[in-house]
């Protein structure tokens, strides 16, 4: 596999990079290496993945890559019946079980999903989710090669599995299995197509949005509290009660300075 | 990769769907109206006219918003530093920011289905409310729902929202260090002036 050398580079450099200078994000402490990466992220995205993406979208019907994704997100199930039992989920295990099982037969292979019309739901674990219940639960930001936004944890997590990489067992050659990781990145980058303008559009440093936004998501996934800066405690009404009045905002300087008084007190 | 995909997905939610007209007094059905609203507009798109279509949305959701309060929540701490001069240019530049960058792929959501959770969560003595939706793109190869909560307070003319979460991120908050990396850079007047550079198109 391409990018084992790369992912393993990767997390190496994560190991060596030493402190950087103030970070914006105390969960960035590796930010000028997570920017090179993400500079040549956006690169290659640029020169290769995305328009590989629009000549795959334009020449492939829907059906056709709903069943590429299909085909993949089975695969991905069996990794999750593993990241399920390592931490000793049984219940999710199975279900996980019973996913692949009905989607690689039934389902021709994996190509449709019948399991989630069926009541087996999709709740995807990782590795990363397996450290995640073993106790890592914070963990630093990563940008992976060409992967985009991880943690340390998760990265690692994906670095063990890339490494080992089980699926190819079930290709014939290594060329069929490179074909499959590419089909798979495309398929991923297929159904991102059009939304990098939003980010370009919405953010005054697209490096900087995409990291908080991941961390905020991940950590919610992972159902734990970010971690608490000074700035996080702050209530809206903490920001904006010392707020001098408004002139001319009529509608909302008057009932928001009513409700600040009881909550200010009411939050701390 | 599939979670940024939701992120961003749910991102160009945030204006296309969105909340209360004067309607009844509760947050839900207010969020649940102005959905329903938008998305019939969204349906009347036919490819000539996205230009109107996206103007009768933004009248539509715009004046459901409080963009003070959300300037304020995006900056945190340097929001009390910032002068009413200076708070009133930040809001008039990041709501520019907020409605340029959604209105722009609102169609693209024209098929979404949103399912409003009956009930909403009430806070500081009922002034303050989130409300739950699941969004689903019927004509994507993923079919996975994803959760949006707008959170909203109450004003002497209704409900207004100031937050809105997607899949646990804010895409309020989401701001708070850009903005504060620029401050601490150059001030608030410096990150007033990136935030009319982008807008303008000159990038930040």
């Amino acid at each position: 596999m391409t990018l084992r050398p790369l992912i393993l580079a990767g997390l190496m450099a994560a190991t060596l990079a030493g402190c950087a200078t103030q970070p914006s994000n105390p969960r960035d402490p590796l930010e000028p290496m997570n920017r090179a990466v993400y500079r040549f992220n956006d690169a290659a995205d640029r020169a290769v993945a995305k328009p590989v993406a629009k000549a795959y979208h334009s020449v492939t019907p829907l059906p056709v890559r709903i069943a590429v994704n299909n085909f993949f997100d089975n695969l991905r199930d069996v990794y999750s019946a593993v990241s399920n039992t390592l931490r000793a989920d049984p219940e999710r295990a199975l279900n996980d079980t019973m996913r692949v099982a009905m989607n690689s037969t039934f389902g021709l292979f994996g190509l449709i999903d019948i399991a989630t019309p069926a009541g087996l739901k999709d709740n995807k674990n990782t590795l990363g989710d397996t450290f995640a219940s073993w106790g890592w639960k914070q963990s630093n930001y990563l940008v992976l090669p060409l992967m985009g936004p991880s943690t340390v944890r998760d990265g690692t997590g994906f670095g063990i599995v890339a490494a080992m990489t089980p699926e190819r067992n079930l290709y014939h050659s290594p060329a069929a299995a490179n074909v499959a990781t590419g089909l798979n990145l495309v398929s991923k980058r297929e159904q991102l197509l059009g939304l990098e303008e939003v980010l370009d559009n919405a953010a005054l440093d697209p490096y900087a949005y995409t990291r908080d936004a991941y961390l905020q998501v991940r950590d919610k996934s992972l159902g734990i509290a970010p971690p608490k800066n000074e700035d996080d405690d702050l209530s809206i009404d903490a920001i904006m009660g010392t707020t001098p009045p408004e002139p001319g905002k009529a509608d909302a300087s008057a009932p928001r300075a009513k409700a600040a008084l009881p909550d200010a007190s009411a939050a701390k | 990769m599939k979670i940024m995909k939701k992120i961003l997905a749910c991102l160009t939610l945030m204006l296309g769907i969105v909340l209360p007209a004067a309607a009844g007094d509760s947050p839900v059905d207010l969020v649940r109206d102005t959905s329903r609203q938008v998305l019939d507009t969204l349906k009347q798109d036919n490819g000539k006219n996205t230009g109107k279509i996206r103007d009768q949305v933004e009248a539509l959701v715009v004046p459901k918003f409080d963009f003070k309060r959300m300037t304020a929540l995006a900056l945190g701490k340097n929001w009390r530093v910032a002068s009413p001069e200076q708070q009133n240019d930040l809001a008039v530049q990041f709501q520019t920011l907020l409605v340029r960058t959604y209105s722009s792929t609102m169609t693209r959501f024209k098929t979404a289905q949103v399912d409003v959770k009956p009930s909403a969560n009430f806070s500081a003595n009922g002034q303050e409310a989130s409300v739950h939706s699941d969004i689903t793109l019927p004509n994507s190869n993923d079919k996975k729902t994803v959760s949006v909560d707008y959170i909203l307070y109450k004003t002497s003319q209704g409900w207004r929202v100031y937050n809105i979460n997607v899949e646990g991120a804010s895409l309020v908050t989401v701001y708070r260090n850009q903005f504060d990396a620029d401050i601490r850079a150059s001030g608030i007047d410096g990150l007033i002036k990136s935030l009319k550079d982008k807008n303008s198109g000159k990038g930040a």
